[in-house]
């Protein structure tokens, strides 16, 4: 036996190292990814027997209004993130200075990163309350009263997504940082030396050397658009009357409180592919941006 | 250095551009301000109309002793705490591990391993949550801290692994093979070569790994019920439906949801920002 | 019995030939520097006898003992490498001490081990320090030192001071030597520079392309390489190359020509299978060529006009054009001629000259490159 292990352990210990984590990753979170496709296949109340329904779940969604209603807040969550790169690009300029106190500033900056969704939703349920939030203070000054946005069927989706760019830009702005941080000292100099500044070092010079940052948090930024729940679920629960649900939220409203498990199955599967697409961009552009690199 | 550093020497310069940047910082977090002012206001002023004025009485220690004494707040926090210190803990060890692994063992076929750890980290939540929810009730532990450890353990190991094995493929190679000449067995390199190098990777990851667990809220309503293990997110959502009008007490709690990653964040904000970059930019 | 013995040792990736069918035998005490150019394989060959790398056929044996398929830890063997490899979060003693600590040995074993390879490393004030905090040279005798403790049967050396500066690399190649004399261990070492490998080796196994080209001692390869190649690889500036065509083979031996060169005969030749109209190369070394009269034609010689001059103080360089007579593979890559005298000298850019050479110091390549020329003394 410790002979057998003494000349094989140089392969066995890395396969028992790896297996842990390959099996709760692969149990957990692979197999239920796919076992979710297989359900929505399925009418089921999660609880009693799954009955086959083939596609009808996808076909029932093909005809639901509250489905397009879903995708299309997907969109505008979409539009609105992609603001956050280039304001994180903007506050990342602004503080990449190195001056006695910058160091705070720059780490105050990053405080809604950390912050809990749920606190996100709680901050800003109080900024756009209608009577003493923080946008009826602005409109206040110039003698109006502020819109009811969360209960604007027109407003609604837009003020949640704008409190949900907050996190997002300071995560764009974390990352564009470190690329700042890493920029070529001499192709710097060397733009100087050649007479470039401002925009123009900006636009020649500077931004080719984040476009490989600039990718990462467009992605990260995209991802994040498709995903978001927490925000919907804790400042509108999706209303008012369903105006801005998201493929998320209506999914998890469909199972937990509807029962209709096949059906949340289908929508999810339906996020899943949308979702797929991009994580293929995605490691796609960083397979060929680490080739390049090596 | 872009943009180009304002000279050490323009003392005035440097000051108007700190005041500057201090005035956007305050516009940043005044959202946040403003629930912190609302958190150490007392009820009778918020009635009486007073939001934004300065807070004529300070009701700070009234606010949060009410947070703790009259809401099961210390119970969520405590439920918190039950969940994301294991978590942290597992997702460090079993990173460790697959990270080694995947970066010093070339197999066939695992970078198509590599490439599932990474591809399921950006699932969304949703794609597997029915079957996470089943499955966690056929275990018996639906509505469990055990269901949450054990779900976040296994989502975060995904994008640890991805951290964990670009932080040791980036150590000199070597390294590695000298201890082997040198007749470590693998898990001889493992302890004596591999943890005391990775020390900063796993001090990076323990603080993102905690932010990301204690913050969710997804699977904290999906996996739990009652306010036995409910967590300190979904209990401060309750909180907001029980307590409507009183914006003070719900602002204190959200203080005391948000304090913990903040204090992290502050305490290891090195290791935070290195760890995040590394995360995104190398992965 | 041999100390490390390669039987058809053969190793290739997918699309890529790295070592093709390697037998090579070191003699236990021996010193062997393998050289050749980069790609050439020599640092995988190294890594396949230390075990970090798998061959894909042949047999590899350590003091008679097959350990084809042994772990690294497990052959006898100990290696320096380029990088040191030092474990940073380690002390010196730790680092000198954590092959013995893996097996497991007593703590006062390992102590003496240690402190024994301090003393002939002198590192004994350095022992509780961290890489870090060491310099360069003192980096590099640690990586040594970690050989010794283990007391291996084999050191393996991979380029290990190529990061280190022009004199430290001198005073570490001469340690090196007299570590060898003063432990008499098997010593393989790889290297891309001739200098040490010249003055190092007991014996020199010159690579490339995965192919052993010839072994031997500094000397018997440097005034008799068996082909083109290890002409070329071997001495510095390198020797110059000039392609010609046999005119004829007769009793009296191989006669080429060359446009720009008097016929040239060179007897002794073993000149089978060569024919008139061949295409072979004549080699010459640049400390061969010599400036003449032009009245004293008793040797083979031409025009050449100076191009560049390097005084190096102990010696001179000449880059000569000698047009029509062209050198191929030059160090310049011009064409130009290289030429070393031993002295100091007075000749400008644009000088021309004589440039002649004894038929007995130069080479004659075949058409396959193996050298043709009897062999020469070596002095």
């Amino acid at each position: 036996m410790s002979r057998f292990w003494r000349r094989n352990r140089h392969w066995l210990t890395p396969v028992l190292f790896l297996l842990p984590g390959l099996i709760l990753f692969g149990s957990v979170i692979l197999a239920a990814s796919v076992e979710t496709i297989w359900i929505s296949l399925h009418a089921w109340d999660g609880i009693g027997q799954k009955t086959w329904v083939g596609l009808a779940n996808y076909l029932e969604l093909a005809d639901d209004p509250q489905f397009y209603v879903s995708l299309k807040n997907n969109v505008i969550w979409l539009l609105i993130f992609m603001l956050a790169p280039p304001v994180g690009l903007a506050l990342a300029l602004i503080v990449n200075q190195q001056i006695r106190g910058m160091r705070i500033l720059k780490s105050l900056f990053f405080i809604p990163l950390v912050l809990a969704t749920v606190t996100v939703g709680v901050v800003f349920g109080w900024v756009y309350d209608p009577n003493f939030g923080l946008l009826q203070l602005f409109f206040g000054v110039f003698g109006s009263t502020a819109p009811a946005l969360l209960s604007d069927e027109n407003f609604v989706t837009f003020a949640v997504a704008a409190a949900g760019l907050w996190p997002q830009i300071a995560f764009c702005m974390v990352l564009f940082l470190a690329g700042l941080n890493n920029l070529n000292d001499d192709l710097i100099a060397a733009g100087r030396v050649d007479g470039a500044r401002g925009w123009r070092m900006l636009r020649h010079v500077v931004l080719p050397q984040l476009s490989q940052v600039g990718f990462i948090a467009i992605a990260v930024t995209v991802i994040g658009a498709l995903r978001s729940f927490d925000m919907v679920a804790v400042m509108t629960n999706g209303g008012p009357y369903g105006s801005s649900t998201v493929l998320a939220y209506q999914m998890y409203e469909e199972s937990i409180f509807s029962y209709r498990f096949g059906y949340g199955a289908a929508i999810a599967t339906v996020l899943f592919v949308i979702m797929i697409a991009f994580i293929a961009w995605y490691l796609h552009g960083l397979v060929k941006a680490e080739r390049s690199n090596a | 250095m872009y943009p180009r550093p304002i000279p050490e020497n323009a003392r005035l310069q440097r000051a108007l551009y700190v005041g500057g940047v201090s005035l956007v910082v305050l516009l940043w977090l005044l959202p946040l301000l403003a629930v912190m002012l609302t958190s150490i206001r007392s009820n009778e002023e918020l009635m009486a109309g007073n939001y934004w004025g300065w807070p004529q009485k300070f009701s700070m220690v009234e606010n949060y002793t009410a947070v703790f004494e009259q809401t099961a707040m210390l119970r969520f926090f405590l439920n918190s705490l039950l969940i994301t210190i294991p978590s942290v803990v597992g997702v460090l060890a079993l990173s460790t591990l697959t990270g080694f692994v995947l970066s010093r063992y070339p197999f066939r076929g695992s970078n198509l391993i590599f490439a599932l750890f990474v591809g399921g980290n950006f699932l969304p939540a949703q794609i597997m949550m029915i079957p996470v929810r089943d499955l966690m009730v056929r275990l018996g532990l639906y509505d469990t801290v055990y269901a949450l450890i054990i779900f976040h353990i296994a989502f975060q190991t995904g994008f640890a692994t991805l951290f964990m094995r670009n932080f040791i493929a980036a150590l000199p190679g070597e390294l590695f093979q000298a201890a082997r000449a040198e007749g470590a067995s693998p898990f001889q390199i493992l302890r004596h070569v591999v943890v005391p190098l990775v020390r900063p990777a796993l001090a990076a990851l323990a603080i993102l790994t905690f932010t990301f667990v204690w913050n969710d809220y997804f699977w904290a309503i999906v996996l739990t019920q009652s306010d036995a293990v409910k967590p300190v997110t979904a209990g401060l959502n309750n909180l907001r439906g029980e307590w409507t009008s009183a914006w003070n007490i719900v602002s204190a709690a959200t203080i005391f949801v948000a304090l913990p990653p903040v204090v992290m964040f502050f305490l290891m904000q090195k290791h935070f920002v290195a760890g995040l970059t590394m995360g995104a930019v190398k992965g | 019995m041999s100390s490390v013995e390669l039987r058809k040792v053969d190793k290739h990736y997918v699309g890529y030939h790295a070592l093709q069918v390697i037998d090579l035998k070191i003699e236990k005490g021996e010193f062997v520097v393998m050289v050749g150019p980069s790609g050439c394989g020599k640092s995988t060959l190294l890594r396949t006898i230390a075990g970090i790398e798998t061959i894909s056929s042949g047999q590899i044996l350590i003091n008679g003992r097959d350990v084809t398929r042994e772990e690294p830890g497990d052959r006898g063997i100990a290696m320096v490498f380029q990088s040191y490899a030092l474990y940073p979060h380690m002390t010196v003693a730790e680092n000198m001490g954590f092959g013995l600590r893996m097996a497991n040995r007593p703590k006062a074993e390992i102590d003496a081990a240690v402190r024994r390879a301090a003393q002939i490393l002198r590192l004994e004030e350095q022992l509780t320090k961290r890489p870090k905090q060491l310099s360069g040279g003192q980096r590099q005798r640690v990586a040594i030192g970690r050989a010794i403790t283990r007391s291996p049967e084999v050191f393996l050396f991979d380029e290990p001071l190529s990061n280190l500066d022009a004199a430290l690399r001198t005073q570490m190649r001469v340690e090196l030597s007299s570590l060898h004399a003063q432990l008499g261990s098997t010593m393989i070492y790889v290297t891309h520079d001739q200098v040490e490998a010249m003055t190092m080796a007991d014996r020199i196994v010159v690579l490339n392309k995965g192919r052993i080209e010839q072994v031997g001692s500094p000397l018997e390869l440097y005034a008799n390489p068996a082909n083109i190649f290890v002409a070329g690889f071997l001495g510095a500036p390198r020797m110059n190359f000039i392609e010609a065509t046999v005119a004829a083979v007769d009793a009296s031996g191989v006669s080429v020509m060359a446009a720009g060169l008097p016929t040239l005969t060179f007897g002794g030749v073993e000149a089978s299978g060569l024919s008139a109209g061949d295409a072979v190369t004549v080699g010459i070394r640049p400390e061969n060529l010599r400036v003449v009269d032009k009245t004293g034609a008793d040797m083979p010689a031409f025009p050449g006009q100076v191009r560049l001059v390097e005084q190096l103080g102990r010696e001179t360089i000449l880059y000569l054009d000698a047009s029509p007579l062209q050198a191929t593979n030059s160090d310049s890559g011009t064409g130009n001629f290289t030429l070393q005298l031993n002295k100091v000298s007075t000749l400008r850019t644009g000088a021309v000259l004589e440039v002649g050479f004894e038929i007995g110091e130069a080479y004659l390549f075949g058409p396959d490159g193996r050298t043709l020329t009897p062999r020469k003394g070596i002095a």
